[in-house]
């Protein structure tokens, strides 16, 4: 099987193949990360542009890492202070990037849709979505989805609880996606405040109290919670928050012995998740981080080698 | 294209015999001694090599396997983007003598490649290089030291390796192209 | 003095059977006969309309014509020909502009500056507050004088129940009706997509068909309390639908219009194009069974006319990714031509009379205009001539109204006008349709 695909915008057009050869790519590229000199020739040549509307620097860095790792020349280009500030349009500053030799593009944006628009205005650099508001964030459903392998193998038949504000988050939307494409079973759980009007159109199973989300859980997947909400009005205070939706020492109890507990970042202590667990032995959320500079290796690789169509 | 084999399983097994007792005669021992096989079949037979230390010596030799995908020097011309296999090396080879092991050479190319993965693991003292097919379309100034065929080839024939654990059975086949396509 | 043959005629409410001619003298209707059967007059301009079908001069209760104030988006001028090249003769004007047409001189402007344009008629709706601005009655009684056909504060509904029940009473005074977008603003802040599955995968905000249907209810609720005229523009969802159904069985004075778009595009292209504005509108399209009931509504009478709500926008304000681009879709040029290949792929699910009065008799009742959308003997001859088997594609860059985005783009669509007259006047003709006719 090999990779055709130019852009990645989102995972909702993959494949259960897709998923596995990208799986086992990462798997090969995870040793370079251990050795002396982490570097591969692979990408000499490249010029890979972030291009972040939103500021992130975990994303971001881990981006530049993945690209430098592979020899590709990464070049960071942030909003503020920049053509952006002074009205430039995305359109104008795409075709710039491009004329000035872009190979690939990583856009992280606000606003739901972006990276089609770019696919649309882009004639040879491929696009990879870095985060489209609520809508998408692929690489990270892919590193989790990673992370989970890595550790548990086949996640056929096995139990994703993911918990929190589902309504704003384009990282449940994405990981929705793939754990269940890889035949996963998937709880969501939450305030219905902070869930979709139509949420039985994300194909999981939203079950509203914790507790009963959590039972048997292979993995517990707590979303940040923003302080934006409670302004909006969307739920009461934090505290409260904490109290019902909150990850525990106790309420981990629930889920299967050694049931891995991710988050995408940056953690709210106390507030999603306590301390302690964040801290503790069941905590994969270092691992996360590491895996997401192999998938995003993997990728890079992939899409900006051989002659594309 | 017209089959020939030119090695039949027990041909291969004698080869691989003749060879390992020549590494180590020129080796004088294992001592801090690494094989590494160049996916895929060179793993497949750096194995093998491995297994006849083992019988030689009762030395029980470090193996690893290397893939050299991303140090190709035509990744920007081929139509698909090869997949990356895995490489793993459980010894540091910093000071060591590698053996590296690879099916066939041809051009040089892939050897290169190879060498500068494993430059990229660390620094061994010696790498010599053991094959079982010389092909002798050498495009680069590489050799081999130990070899188990030597023969030659058009640039348009087809030289298949083929091993037990991949293709079912052992033996090496030339094609050649009878020129009608 | 002209000369229309061989057409086949529709008078507003029938289609007549075999074909007729008909006479144009002086800007009116002066005679109908069955094909063939009497000698023309001298010096009279023949056209042979070789089966076509001859209509009243469509009508199109709401447009966005941007003039004054938003001339890079639109004018009077070039929304008249867009208009004209559509197939309207006659074209409602909405008043958001800038300033929005809430005095006498204002639509007096609009009605000037669209008679200049020679093509289709313009008439002025007047908005109905002050300014636009929600708060007090705008001049209704100056405005109607100087030739407003409908006040709306469109873009916005009434600002409260209140206001919109005294601008009934009052509107009924002058035997003119209020056009309310139907809206509960609270509802749909920041609302990009209906709240259905693209809201709920795509993380966008969400408008409830609940903000449509009360203010729906609220409107039915005015004008049964004073029996004054309500028409309810560019209605989406089912529910709405239903309740404008049920208050005309309770014979209360509503009447309402559904758009092109909602009748053939639904929610889930917004995703399967890949959030391309040119889906982005308010209301936002809904799902495929809104769809559905807006289909029953024009066949059972519940809908009386296809409004197109034409909103055109510069290039640079629509062509931007989804959040940020301009709502609205632009539909004058090729309105028609999307309702009737709908209505042919769609196995014609009703007789064509119906779905001709959509565009004919029923805005003329809503606009109260008794000598239009109809063709008899003495009628002012406004004229569309419709090709019902003509197809054409749809290409914005060669549009006259200024909007280059559409969402049919590049479609091939069948049953165009190919003609329009106002007042006996060519104002519009498809050169490449086979038409023998020249633009007067």
């Amino acid at each position: 099987m090999s990779w055709k695909r130019k852009h990645l915008i989102d995972v909702d057009d993959w494949e259960r193949e897709d998923f596995e050869l990208l799986l086992e790519q990462t798997s090969n590229m995870d040793s370079i990360l251990d050795r002396s000199i982490k570097k591969a020739p692979a990408l000499r040549g490249k010029i890979v542009v972030n291009i972040f509307y939103e500021p992130s620097t975990r994303t971001r860095t881990s981006f530049e890492i993945a690209g430098k790792l592979l020899s590709a020349d990464v070049i960071n280009w942030t909003a503020s202070g920049s053509s952006a500030a002074k009205g430039e349009s995305l359109r104008d500053t795409i075709w710039t990037l491009e004329a000035m030799g872009a190979d690939a593009v990583v856009i992280r944006h606000g606003e739901v849709g972006v990276p089609y628009y770019l696919v649309e205005k882009l004639k040879k650099a491929s696009v990879i979505n870095g985060g489209d508001g609520t809508h998408a964030h692929p690489t990270q459903a892919l590193l989790d989805l990673y992370t989970a392998w890595r550790e548990l193998g086949s996640l056929d038949g096995k139990k994703v609880a993911i918990v929190g504000d589902i309504l704003h988050s384009r990282v449940a939307r994405s990981d929705i996606y793939a754990f269940k494409a890889v035949g996963a079973e998937v709880y969501l759980s939450g305030p219905s405040t902070l869930m979709p009007t139509d949420i039985n159109s994300l194909n999981a199973t939203y079950e509203p109290n914790i507790a009963e989300a959590i039972e048997g859980a292979d993995i517990i997947y707590m979303l940040r919670i923003q302080r934006e909400r409670q302004d909006a009005g969307l739920f009461p205070s934090l505290d409260e928050y904490h109290r019902r939706y909150g990850l525990t020492d106790r309420l981990i109890g629930k889920a299967k012995k050694g049931a891995l507990v991710m988050h995408p970042g940056p953690i709210n202590r106390g507030v999603e998740i306590a301390s302690s667990v964040a801290d503790g032995p069941q905590s994969f959320i270092l691992k996360q981080v590491r895996a997401g500079v192999a998938v995003r290796m993997a990728l890079l690789y992939l899409m900006l080698g051989g002659v594309k169509e | 294209m017209i089959k020939k084999v030119i090695m039949t399983e027990e041909e291969m097994d004698r080869t691989l015999s003749r060879i390992a007792y020549e590494v180590a005669e020129h080796l004088k021992g294992f001592n801090d001694v690494v094989i590494v096989g160049v996916q895929r079949r060179g793993v497949s037979l750096a194995k093998r090599l491995q297994k006849s230390f083992r019988d030689m010596d009762g030395v029980e030799v470090p193996m690893g396997e290397l893939d050299i995908t991303l140090y190709r020097d035509d990744l920007t011309l081929l139509q698909d983007q090869p997949l990356v296999r895995s490489t793993s090396v459980p010894v540091n080879i910093t000071g060591k003598r590698i053996l590296l092991v690879d099916d066939v050479i041809f051009t040089g190319r892939t050897v290169r490649a190879a060498l500068d993965a494993l430059m990229d693991l660390g620094r061994p003292s010696l790498v010599q290089l053991a094959v079982l097919v010389d092909r002798n379309n050498r495009e680069l100034p590489i050799h081999p030291d130990y070899v188990g065929l030597k023969i030659s080839t058009d640039k348009s024939d087809v030289v298949e390796v083929r091993v037990k654990e991949w293709d079912g059975d052992d033996q090496v086949i030339l094609w050649e192209d009878g020129g009608e396509g | 003095m002209k000369w229309l043959v061989n057409g086949r005629l529709f008078d507003g409410e029938l289609l007549r059977e075999g074909l007729c001619d008909l006479v144009i003298d002086k800007g009116r209707v002066a005679k109908i006969a069955p094909a063939g059967r009497f000698v023309p007059p001298e010096g009279a301009t023949r056209i042979d309309l070789d089966d076509r079908i001859l209509a009243p001069g469509f009508i199109d209760l709401h447009a966005h014509l941007r003039d004054p104030g938003q001339e890079w988006r639109e004018d009077i001028i070039s929304g008249s020909r867009a208009a004209a090249a559509g197939g309207f003769a006659t074209v409602v004007a909405m008043p958001n502009t800038d300033p929005p047409v809430d005095r006498s001189s204002l639509v007096r402007y609009v009605l000037e500056r669209g008679q200049s344009a020679g093509a289709a008629r313009v008439l002025p709706a007047g908005s109905v507050t002050k300014g636009r601005r929600g708060q007090e009655l705008a001049e209704m009684w100056f405005m109607a004088n100087e030739g407003a056909a409908i006040f709306t504060d469109d873009g916005l509904p009434v600002s409260t129940a209140h206001l919109l029940r005294t601008a009934l009473l009052y509107a009924d005074d002058l035997g003119m009706a209020i056009m309310e977008h139907p809206e509960e603003l609270s509802l749909t802040k920041d609302a990009q997509v209906n709240d259905g599955p693209c809201a709920a995968r795509s993380g966008l905000k969400g408008a409830p068909k609940a903000a449509e249907l009360i203010a729906v209810e609220r409107g039915i609720a005015l004008a049964k309390d004073t029996s004054a005229h309500l028409h309810l523009t560019h209605l989406s969802a089912e529910e709405s639908l239903e309740a404008v159904r049920r208050a005309k069985e309770d014979g209360i004075n509503i009447t309402c219009d559904v758009t092109p778009h909602h009748l053939t595009l639904d929610e889930s292209l917004v995703e399967k194009s890949g959030y391309s504005a040119a889906y982005k509108v308010n209301p936002p399209l809904r799902s495929g069974r809104d769809l559905e009931a807006l289909w029953e509504g024009l066949a059972d009478g519940t809908v009386d006319a296809i409004a197109t709500d034409h909103a055109p926008y510069h290039l640079d304000e629509k062509d931007l990714p989804f959040q940020e681009a301009a709502s609205g879709i632009a539909s004058l040029e090729c309105a028609v031509a999307v309702v009737f290949d709908a209505w042919f792929k769609r196995g014609k699910p009703f007789g064509i009379e119906r779905l001709l009065q959509l565009f004919t008799a029923g805005p003329a009742s809503v606009l109260r205009k008794s000598d239009l959308g109809r063709i008899e003997e003495g009628s002012v001859a406004d004229i569309t001539v419709l090709d019902i088997g003509r197809e054409r594609r749809v290409e914005a860059k060669r549009w006259e109204s200024k909007a280059r985005i559409t969402p049919w783009e590049g479609s091939v669509l069948c049953g165009w006008p190919v003609m329009t007259m106002r007042e006996g006047k060519v104002i519009w003709v498809d050169g490449d349709s086979g038409l023998h006719a020249e633009r007067d």
